[in-house]
């Protein structure tokens, strides 16, 4: 069964992966829902036992491992919260940019891009600094020093 | 350079404001002064130490100890630090009206000149691998504000960097080489260390690490070129920097450590080798270069090129002459370097081509400098004497290249430091004196009469240096400096040292063919090219991957994916995979959880191959049903329910979406070359990351935890009033992470409603 969930698991991981690397925000967005799916599958699986459901456990009973239960919970609906608030922020991407397509918003990333590189350049200043000490070593031995002593 | 922009900026326009009395600088001279004699009263007392716990789990131990060594160097801190910052206060006050910057400034100098006096007093007492490194880079952290102290200057905002980049990195070596060491012999505690350690191949690679963070603090060649540039700084700083704390400290690590270094005969080779080079290059530099911080700085070189040599002998002799040499030279050159500071402060002028016949007009600097320039130089009545007699005595029980090399050294110091003081007191007049105060000769003055008294009474020094040399070597160590008037080889030494020395000072044409040719070489084939290579590949290296990083919202993601996947590749190459993983039974209602599970498996791969967004938002809800299937057969009902709960929920949220969102564009370009191509490429990403997932998951689910809280749980939930214990745990156990968790599902929700919204939140 390990492997089976481990299959599963990589399945639902890797086309989530492969979903998150198109250009379309939506299948982005499914790419989340899978990868998420994915982990809670995952730490279901890591149940140390599988048998009954946890609820009056008597004795005699063999009960499923309910702390992996609890943590899936929280996952489902951490994973509900973060798809919605995706989708929203895809709608309104598409309200302001009539598009929800990657290549389609590069423009607007080009523009940020070139706003980037100015504070790039700003910081390449600074470094080259370093160059404009170079000259002091080589001036640090005067000419009229020599002079003087010829 | 700001100090000339500062002085014509006072001189084209109204006088500049004055400031108030220093005090903040007078506190700090007090407080060194207080530990100075602290740390006397402590060594006279016999040296006492302790040591807490810090970290017990990592076995980290706060231990001080105040020995002969710690005390030295803790006295050099302390006292040569109360001097220098008597002198600053005054240095500093005229600096900082010349810059026309307020009295306000002080407060980023003082704070950072009293913690370095602190960290070295920190490092010459600390007795653990781990805190001499928080020292040390303490120390560096200090400089670097110190050394870029005139921040508006971009000169001294690149050689802080380059002080900073050069010893910090380095220092990163000596904490590799403490692991190492803890690794191999369990304990980060010099003493136990030096107990322990033998010769092994660990031990020469610990060894070498730590040998490298030192020789690069005390600036041996080849990475001295962070030090010349250092005299960016103030002077005090400077004086500071170069005799009593930063690179003195990398000279205190291997007098600290020398006994695990002592293990590898290669490391004691290097240190001899690097000494020396150290002491030919330094020297040969100090003696034609014009700007008076810059011979001063070159000859810091070679003067801790003497005691890494010293150091590298090993003998109990030069061990004890290296503790000397520490003593002797630090009086000496913080001197030196006062001198040069006031004489710079009264004239404007920091070139030796610009000044000259200061001797009268400045009579008591130039006898008090000339005093300290004759110790560094080693002439007889002066402390200096006695270190180069213990250096020649040291070198000449190594052998005879030693003892050519000695004679060479002492000349080179002899050559370089007369000029410099001839240059500067003597000949014609120079400059103008505009600027004269007491409290900026005063320490010189001091100085050179501690030199004059260590000259006639030695003892005291000598004791220190004895006590300080037996904690480098191990073993007691006889340090007996005096004057001998006899044929010794010691004397006639000296003696071809002040021959050859003379001869040097009287050959200028000679020293500067010498000085410029190497120079040059180091121009053109420096590390220093090395160095500023290195920077601006990492500059450009890092400009570009950041520029892949932010090129569209694909590259970020694979920004993350990328060394993620990376990382978990090396996890998986460097953990065995004997045994770890499991296939694990089948039984009971598994046989229908491996149909879904291939159901789901299935339909995961049609969303991915996928054109229509309907379809994919059906096919994720078929994934997510059955997905709750799964949960109810392995017994977790409450999952399975949240699960189908959800699950409606999205579907519904999905569709919804789709129905606001615009129709799918017609692909223009599909089957395009370009796309196939992205396609393809998107295919393997895919692939690679569910084959890391596959085997990370595989490996995670075949190593079961051998026990869980889980019994607890059960055994405990009647007692929370909770006959389904999933329900305890959220509710009760784990009560807390629900309550984190719902107010994330708050902020989505506030995030959800501004966003239909457009912004208005009602």
């Amino acid at each position: 069964m390990i492997i089976a969930f481990a299959l599963a698991a990589a399945v639902l991981f890797g086309s989530g992966a492969y979903l998150l690397l198109k250009r379309d925000l939506v299948r982005m967005v499914a790419g989340i829902m899978l990868i998420s799916q994915a982990a809670v599958l995952t730490i279901i699986a890591s149940s140390l036992n599988r048998g009954q459901a946890v609820i009056h456990v008597g004795p005699d009973d063999d009960p499923s491992d309910p702390l992996p239960q609890a943590l899936a919970l929280t996952a489902l609906v951490i994973g509900l919260a973060t798809v919605a608030l995706l989708l929203a922020m895809v709608h309104r991407v598409v309200v302001v940019f009539r598009t929800s397509e990657q290549d389609a918003l590069a423009a607007t990333e080009a523009e940020v891009e070139a706003r980037l590189e100015r504070k790039r350049q700003a910081d390449r200043e600074e470094v080259e600094g370093v160059e404009g000490a170079k000259e002091d070593d080589a001036e640090a031995i005067e000419h009229e020093e020599l002079g003087r002593v010829r | 350079m700001a100090l000339d922009r500062g002085r014509a900026a006072r001189d084209e326009a109204a006088p500049a404001p004055r400031l108030t009395p220093d005090w903040p600088g007078w506190v700090a001279c007090a407080t060194a002064a207080v530990g100075f004699f602290a740390c006397l009263v402590g060594w006279l007392a016999g040296g006492d130490g302790f040591s807490v716990p810090w970290a017990p789990s990592l076995d980290l131990h706060l231990s001080f100890r105040l020995d002969g060594l710690g005390a030295i160097y803790g006295l050099l801190a302390t006292g040569i630090g109360a001097l220098v910052f008597a002198y600053g206060t005054r240095y500093m006050t005229l600096h900082l009206e010349h810059e026309r910057r307020g009295a306000v400034e002080r407060w980023r100098f003082w704070p950072w000149m009293l913690l370095f006096a602190m960290a070295m007093v920190g490092l010459a007492t600390a007795q653990d691998l781990v805190l001499v490194f928080v020292f040390f880079d303490l120390t560096a952290v200090c400089s670097y504000y110190l050394i870029g102290f005139d921040r508006s200057d971009s000169k001294a905002r690149t050689s802080a960097v380059m002080a900073l980049l050069v010893t910090v990195v380095s220092a990163v070596a000596m904490l590799i080489g403490a692991v190492l060491l803890y690794a191999a012999y369990g304990t980060f505690a010099i003493p136990e260390l030096i107990e322990r350690v033998g010769p092994s191949e660990t031990t020469t690679v610990a060894a070498a690490l730590i040998a490298v963070a030192a020789l690069a603090k005390s600036a041996q060649v080849p990475l001295h070129f962070w030090l010349p540039r250092a005299m960016a700084a103030p002077t005090p700083v400077s004086a500071y920097l170069h005799s009593a704390a930063m690179v003195a400290a990398g000279v205190l690590v291997i007098g600290r450590v020398h006994r695990l270094l002592e293990r590898s005969e290669l490391v004691m080779t290097g240190l001899l080798v690097i000494g020396a080079l150290s002491i030919v290059v330094g020297g040969v530099l100090a003696l034609r270069r014009d700007r008076l911080k810059q011979v001063l700085a070159y000859s810091t070189i070679s003067q801790y090129g003497y005691m890494v040599l010293l150091y590298g002998m090993g003998s109990s002799t030069s061990n004890g002459a290296a503790a000397f040499y520490v003593m002797a030279h630090a009086v000496a050159k913080s001197a030196l370097f006062m001198t040069a500071g006031a004489v710079t402060m009264a004239t404007g002028e920091d070139r030796l081509s610009k000044l000259g016949g200061l001797g009268r007009r400045m009579p008591v600097l130039a006898v008090a400098s000339a005093v300290a320039a004759a110790s560094l130089a080693a002439l007889p009545l002066t402390i200096g004497f006695f270190k180069d007699e213990l250096f020649f005595a040291a070198a000449w029980e190594e052998g005879s290249v030693t003892t050519v090399l000695a004679v060479v050294a002492a000349a080179l110091t002899l050559a370089y430091i007369g000029r410099f003081w001839v240059t500067l007191f003597l000949g014609a007049e120079k400059g103008q004196v505009t600027e004269r105060s007491v409290v900026m000769v005063a320490p010189v003055a001091f100085l050179a009469a501690v030199t004059v008294v260590g000259g006639l009474v030695t003892e005291p020094f000598a004791r220190l240096a004895a006590s300080a040399g037996e904690v480098t070597a191990g073993r007691p160590v006889e340090v007996d400096p005096g004057y001998h008037l006899e044929l010794s080889p010691e004397n006639l030494m000296a003696i071809a040292a002040w021959t050859l020395g003379g001869l040097l000072l009287a050959a200028p044409r000679l020293t500067t063919v010498l000085s410029r040719t190497l120079a040059r070489a180091g121009d053109l084939f420096g590390p220093r090219r090395g160095y500023e290579a290195m920077l601006h590949g990492l500059d450009r290296a890092s400009a570009g991957v950041h520029g892949l990083e932010v090129r569209d919202l694909r590259s970020s993601i694979a920004a993350v994916l990328v060394p993620a996947g990376l990382l978990v590749g090396l996890a998986f190459a460097a953990t065995p995979t004997d045994g770890a993983f499991a296939l694990g039974h089948v039984s009971g209602a598994d046989w229908v959880i491996l149909p879904l599970l291939g159901l789901i498996t299935v339909v995961t791969l049609v969303i991915a191959r996928s054109r229509s967004r309907l379809a994919i938002a059906l096919a994720l809800s078929v994934v997510g049903f059955a997905l709750a299937a799964v949960y109810a057969l392995i017994g977790a009902p409450d999952v399975a329910l949240v699960a189908v709960m959800v699950e409606t929920m999205l579907a519904l949220v999905f569709v919804a979406a789709l129905a606001r969102l615009p129709q799918e564009e017609p692909d223009e370009d599909r089957g395009s070359v370009v796309r196939k191509k992205r396609r393809r490429r998107d295919v393997v990403a895919g692939s690679i990351a569910g084959l890391a997932a596959f085997v990370t998951v595989w490996g995670f689910l075949s190593k079961p935890a051998a026990e869980s809280v889980s019994d607890d749980h059960i055994r405990l939930a009647p007692e929370a009033h909770g006959g389904d214990v999933v329900t305890a745990i959220v509710a009760d156990f784990r009560g807390l992470d629900t309550l984190v968790e719902i107010t994330v599902l708050l902020v989505a929700v506030i995030g959800v409603a501004t966003l239909m919204r457009r912004g208005k939140t009602w």
